[in-house]
């Protein structure tokens, strides 16, 4: 057959995989491999079909059949680039390029693309030498901009030592002046030149570049170029050439940016001596740019300020009240904009007099407004006066008229904005959400949830004028969940339409310690649908940035490509995405039944978490905080039990579930080495294993941990440690050895696909079939200690004492850990449940002490679960609703109706009743499952 | 009083006072590092003294011959910093950017007939609309704007290489296109 004529059928695979047909695409492949049985194209499209649809073990075969032919063809190549991706095998990506480059080394695409291989895979040192490779057979000035840029990133590696990274630096710097075409051609070339000057601190060099005519013109028009200019003169000293250089930008080219004032300000205290004299000086510049901007730009005015700020500091204000005269003033002009109080909180910190002085001045701002600038002056007062108030202040009764007073204006404030389009925010807003902050406040000194009650029968309202008021619904969600109302809160979320990157920032609002809440034992997977869909945007993470990496080196936008790599490491190891994982494996763990499968999964993933370096995205900030500064802020105090996860948080759980499935599962570090598919995590240094690591770890950072696990939690992991502790030996004699498991392996394999297990080598086996004969006797069989039989007791205890609390979150953690306690006892003794093992392994003993765990646990859990059902019948009642609307009734009025309240109360009842009920059954339920 | 610098990857984790805005769209982290590994300068943040995001604008370079021109692709401000003459300031850079980098011949932005906030800014601005471009927009859900809501106006300013202003036209919001006549 002619080649046309096979392109022509090659074509409709090539569709079906554009549209997902991946089944037709391997049946179209059988076909034509039945003609072309050697076609290396055919079989690599046929791979990249059978790893879409899963068949892993399949497509393996086919790949390593193709890779050994070290195809060179462009199409092949392709394909099997994105086969190996799906894979996770780059390394093998680079090596199968290499070759191919190796066998045509006058092809300048494949050039490239193992160059692009290389940068996928980070392995900058290789990437460097390919490039330039390039650069000596191709002669393009890219090429050894490639080449520096890959010398630079090399030099950038963690695992890089001091003295080599300064050889490195040195290397990329002769490379760079070794150019035939000057960097400053390109902005972009000419910032990797400055960034490699900065580092080897060839400050000369790097002045003479940018003092140039060109250079010059390059800073003043490219951003990054301009702020490594800044820092290189900054190394330099040159802070007094920077500040008059910033002069001249202000007062003639007008330029406004922060930066050029903070220059200035600089400049001004350098000479000790001088202070007083400059400072008159630069007071003089600020108040004639004041002057002439008037309203339009605030930088005169708060360049003035902190002047002020700095003058007090370094010993040269002789006029005591001038800050708060300054402050006075900037209110005067910038007091309707919103972002005035944010402006002015850096100088609000005031004691004594002053503080007197500037809260009669804010205690004088008119209370009544008839327009949007005078409603702005009286919000930022309340917010700055607020922000001073002295704990003796802070009282019940304070805040509670505090509230009153915030209510009432923003009800007169509703007017102002009635005529706004629905798609704007109310400018009232704010004035609820004081009354939250307030609200909380005395939520917190009370411990009485009447005031949630109130505060969400306001918040709500303010919704329903303020449709996009998304702080609104962030104050709602944490006051939901505060509640016992996770419904409510996951609907405010969603209203948000939290997407992309966001899940990796907003979603710890609604999935942190979500597992409490989670229904899954009764079939109602919502929370754990919400973790996944989180998940999504780690994956495109880690198969897209790559490519824009690339991408940036095709356009030559070095400046981008450190931003990109650290971008795509921030993402990559983000604290909510293990945080993430971590709660959807506790609730996994409730709704399938337990297996060895679940066991093997999650431990091969969870293993590679722990040595994570992680980052933590998460905003916080974007909570409103509207507290006194001598107050805890808004986002720890609505924190569900008061404590926030972090890294303890997350290192606590991790290593005991690890433990947990290292016992459980057959698979140890040697066979998992062997039938792991795809690239292992780099490692900065090398550590001990990790099973060793988890054992010791057991107390480090016990202070973190307690700030960060509540003592429940804390209860759960010293039971999930001793459990560890005293099962250890018992599973690793049982555990069958590894020649064993492998073997199993392999005839899986087998049995799937037809094909051996490719590269792994099965260790001989004295025995057969898995009865082996152990050469030392069995452990010997001692008790559990009292922390394991205690716990279920003390989870009893515990339910007890919070019982009667008025939120139901203290009795849901409280049974939702105990439910855990038993989940994990079940992991831990899952080996043991087969009758054979145990006779084998001579272990009977062992066996008797599970059993009246089991019982007593059992027995406590129904217990919990009777008295959350019980409990969830007093909610979703008229009783329950009354209750609510009682402890509003001070909010009700024509405009925030009974019947508005009413609906609230129904709605955050019946939730309650739900999560109550659903709970209380699911442990019912897992009772059974698992009642020997 | 804002500080102005260049759009980085990382603001990808700090944008979302901006982005929960119901004018600002979220795409995805492939939108955003295309933009930045092609047009790096045209990209750039607003940012105040804490350090806090207050806006952002998002540009490329386009178009042949005397359509070579930038584009704002977003421009935005967190709601509570609006009015400070920060969108000003970064349609301005931007400006200055397509003029004496990429030469183009004029800047262009779409915008949703029905934000007449942003509108009214753009003509105070000097730009003016070109053409209505049918259906540009998916609905934003609020349903009350109609057409307005889902047609965009593609607006325009000469920039210093069009001294002649070819690139405008003054009857622009009678020419009516498809989206699918524009790119
Ligand atoms: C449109 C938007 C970017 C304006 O940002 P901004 O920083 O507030 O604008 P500026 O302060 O620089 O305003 C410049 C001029 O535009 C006009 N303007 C801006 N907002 C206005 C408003 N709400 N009402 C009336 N005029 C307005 C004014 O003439 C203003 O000058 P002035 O303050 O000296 O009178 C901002 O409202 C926004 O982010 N909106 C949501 C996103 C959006 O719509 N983007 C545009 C889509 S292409």
């Amino acid at each position: 057959m002619s080649s046309a004529a096979l392109e022509r059928q090659i074509r409709p695979i090539y569709d079906a995989l554009d549209t997902g047909s991946n089944k037709s695409a391997i049946v179209d492949c059988n076909k034509l491999l039945k003609k072309h049985p050697k076609n290396e194209l055919i079989k690599s499209l046929k791979a990249l079909a059978l790893v879409r649809s899963q068949k892993v073990e399949e497509s393996l075969v086919l790949c390593d059949e193709i890779l050994a032919a070290k195809p060179t063809n462009d199409a092949v190549l392709t394909a099997m680039m994105h086969v190996l991706r799906g894979l996770g095998r780059h390394k093998d990506t680079v090596t199968m390029f290499e070759e191919a480059y190796k066998q045509q080394p006058s092809n300048e695409e494949l050039g490239a693309q193992t160059f692009f291989a290389n940068v996928r895979a980070g392995q900058w040192k290789s990437a460097q030498q390919v490039a330039t490779r390039m650069y000596k057979q191709f002669q393009e000035d890219r090429y050894l901009y490639w080449s520096i840029m890959g010398t630079v990133l090399q030099a950038e590696e963690a695992s890089t030592p001091p003295a080599m990274r300064t050889l490195l630096y040195k290397l990329a710097h002769r490379l760079i002046t070794s150019s035939p075409t000057p960097s400053y051609l390109s902005a972009d070339r000419f910032y990797l030149h400055l960034s490699i000057l900065r580092e080897l601190e060839l400050f000369d060099e790097a002045h003479k570049l940018i003092e140039s005519e060109v250079g010059g013109n390059i800073c003043s028009t490219s951003l990054s170029c301009n702020e490594l200019r800044r820092e290189i003169w900054r190394l330099r000293g040159l802070t007094k050439e920077e500040g008059d250089r910033a002069k001249k930008l202000i007062v003639e080219k007008k330029d406004r940016n922060w930066l050029e004032f903070l220059s200035v300000l600089d400049t001004t205290f350098i000479s000790k001596g001088e202070s007083a004299e400059h400072v008159k000086e630069t007071q003089e510049l600020f108040t004639q740019i004041a002057e002439q901007d008037g309203q339009k730009d605030r930088s005169g005015l708060l360049g003035l300020l902190e002047l002020e700020r700095r003058a007090r500091e370094n010993g040269v204000s002789f006029d005591s009240s001038r800050l708060v005269t300054l402050m006075e003033q900037y209110f005067d002009k910038i007091g309707d904009k919103a972002c005035c109080f944010e402006d002015l909180k850096p100088y609000l910190t005031l004691e004594g007099e002053e503080l007197t002085n500037w809260t009669a001045f804010l205690d004088a701002i008119p209370s009544s407004f008839t327009t949007l600038n005078e409603l702005r002056r009286l919000i930022n007062s309340y917010k700055m006066v607020r922000y001073n108030i002295p704990q003796s202040d802070l009282t019940i009764e304070a805040e509670t008229s505090r509230i009153q007073l915030y209510t009432k204006k923003y009800f007169e404030a509703l007017p102002i904005g009635a005529d706004l389009p629905v798609t704007e925010l109310q400018p009232a807003d704010d004035l609820a959400l004081l009354a939250g902050s307030a609200y909380i406040t005395v939520w917190k000194l009370t411990n009485e949830e009447r005031y949630l009650f109130e505060a969400v029968s306001l918040l709500e309202y303010v919704l329903t004028k303020s449709k996009q008021s998304f702080l609104t619904r962030l104050l709602l969600i944490r006051i939901y969940r505060l509640l016992g109302a996770p419904a409510l809160a996951l609907e405010h979320y969603r209203a948000m339409h939290v997407k992309q990157v966001q899940h990796d920032t907003l979603s710890h609002f609604i999935l942190s310690r979500v597992s409490m809440f989670s229904l899954a034992p009764i079939g109602d997977i919502t929370f754990a649908t919400e973790c996944l869909e989180t998940t999504q945007i780690y994956l495109s993470n880690s198969q897209e940035t790559s490519d824009f990496i690339v991408r940036a080196f095709t356009s030559e936008k070095y400046s981008q490509i450190p931003e990109f790599i650290e971008f795509e490491q921030r993402l990559e190891n983000s604290l909510q995405r293990d945080i993430v994982k971590m709660e959807h494996v506790r609730m996994r763990l409730g709704h399938e039944p337990i297996s060895s499968d679940i066991i093997d999964m999650e431990l091969i993933e969870l293993k590679f978490l722990y040595d994570r370096t992680h980052h933590d995205n998460r905003d916080f900030n974007i909570l409103v905080n509207y507290q006194p500064r001598i107050s805890e802020g808004l986002n720890e105090q609505t924190l569900l039990f008061g404590k926030g996860e972090g890294l303890s948080w997350l290192r606590a759980f991790l290593r005991l579930y690890i433990r947990a499935f290292q016992q459980g599962s057959d698979l140890d570090d040697m066979v998992e080495e062997k039938l792991l598919i795809g690239d292992r995590p780099k490692h900065v240094v090398e550590q001990p294993p990790l099973k060793e690591r988890l054992r010791k770890n057991a107390s480090d950072n016990a202070a973190e941990s307690a700030q960060q696990l509540t003592s429940d939690e804390l209860a759960f992991v010293s039971f999930a440690d001793e459990l560890a502790n005293w099962l250890e030996p018992y599973h690793d004699y049982a555990r069958p050895p590894p020649a064993v498991v492998l073997a199993e392996a392999a005839k899986q394999t087998v049995l799937k696909t037809g094909h051996p297990l490719k590269g792994v080598e099965i260790p001989p086996q004295n025995g057969t079939n898995g009865s082996h004969k152990k050469d030392d006797e069995p452990p010997v069989v001692i008790e559990p200690t009292e922390a394991i039989v205690k716990f279920f007791d003390n989870a009893k205890a515990r339910y007890n004492e919070v019982k009667d609390n008025a939120s139901p979150i203290d009795v849901l953690h409280v049974a939702a850990l105990a439910q855990e306690a038993f989940l994990l006892f079940n992991v831990e003794t899952l080996r043991f449940k087969t009758a054979s093992v145990v006779k084998a392994n001579k272990l009977g003993g062992l066996v008797s002490s599970f059993k009246a765990i089991r019982i007593n646990a059992i027995s406590v859990l129904k217990e919990i679960s009777a008295d959350l059902v019980r409990r969830s019948e007093s909610e979703g009642t008229s009783e329950s609703r009354k209750t609510f609307v009682d402890a509003c009734t001070k909010l009700i009025t024509s405009e925030l109706d009974h019947d508005f309240v009413l609906n609230i109360a129904k709605r955050v009842s019946d939730s309650r009743k739900k999560v109550l009920e659903g709970i209380g059954k699911g442990m019912g339920k897992i009772c059974s499952s698992y009642s020997h | 009083m804002s500080v102005l610098r260049p759009f980085k990857a990382c603001d990808m984790f700090k944008f979302n006072n901006i982005n929960l805005d119901i004018w600002t769209e979220t795409y995805g982290i492939g939108f955003y590092l295309n933009y930045l590994a092609r047009w790096p300068d045209l990209c750039c943040v607003q940012e105040a003294p804490s350090g806090r995001m207050m806006g952002y604008v998002i540009g490329k370079a386009e178009g042949s011959s005397t359509e070579w021109h930038g584009h704002v692709t977003a421009l935005t401000v967190a709601p509570e910093y609006r009015r400070l003459s920060l969108a000003r300031k970064m349609m301005n850079l931007l400006e200055m950017v397509s003029d004496e980098i990429y030469k183009g011949f004029f800047v262009d932005l779409y915008v949703r007939c029905a934000n007449t906030v942003a509108i009214e800014m753009y003509e105070g601005l000097g730009y003016s609309v070109y053409r209505r471009v049918r259906e540009y927009y998916g609905s934003l859900g609020i349903g009350r704007g109609g057409r307005d809501e889902e047609d965009a106006f593609d607006m325009r300013k000469p920039l210093s290489r069009d001294p002649g202003r070819r690139s405008v036209r003054s009857n622009g919001r009678d020419m009516i296109v498809s989206a699918h006549d524009v790119s």
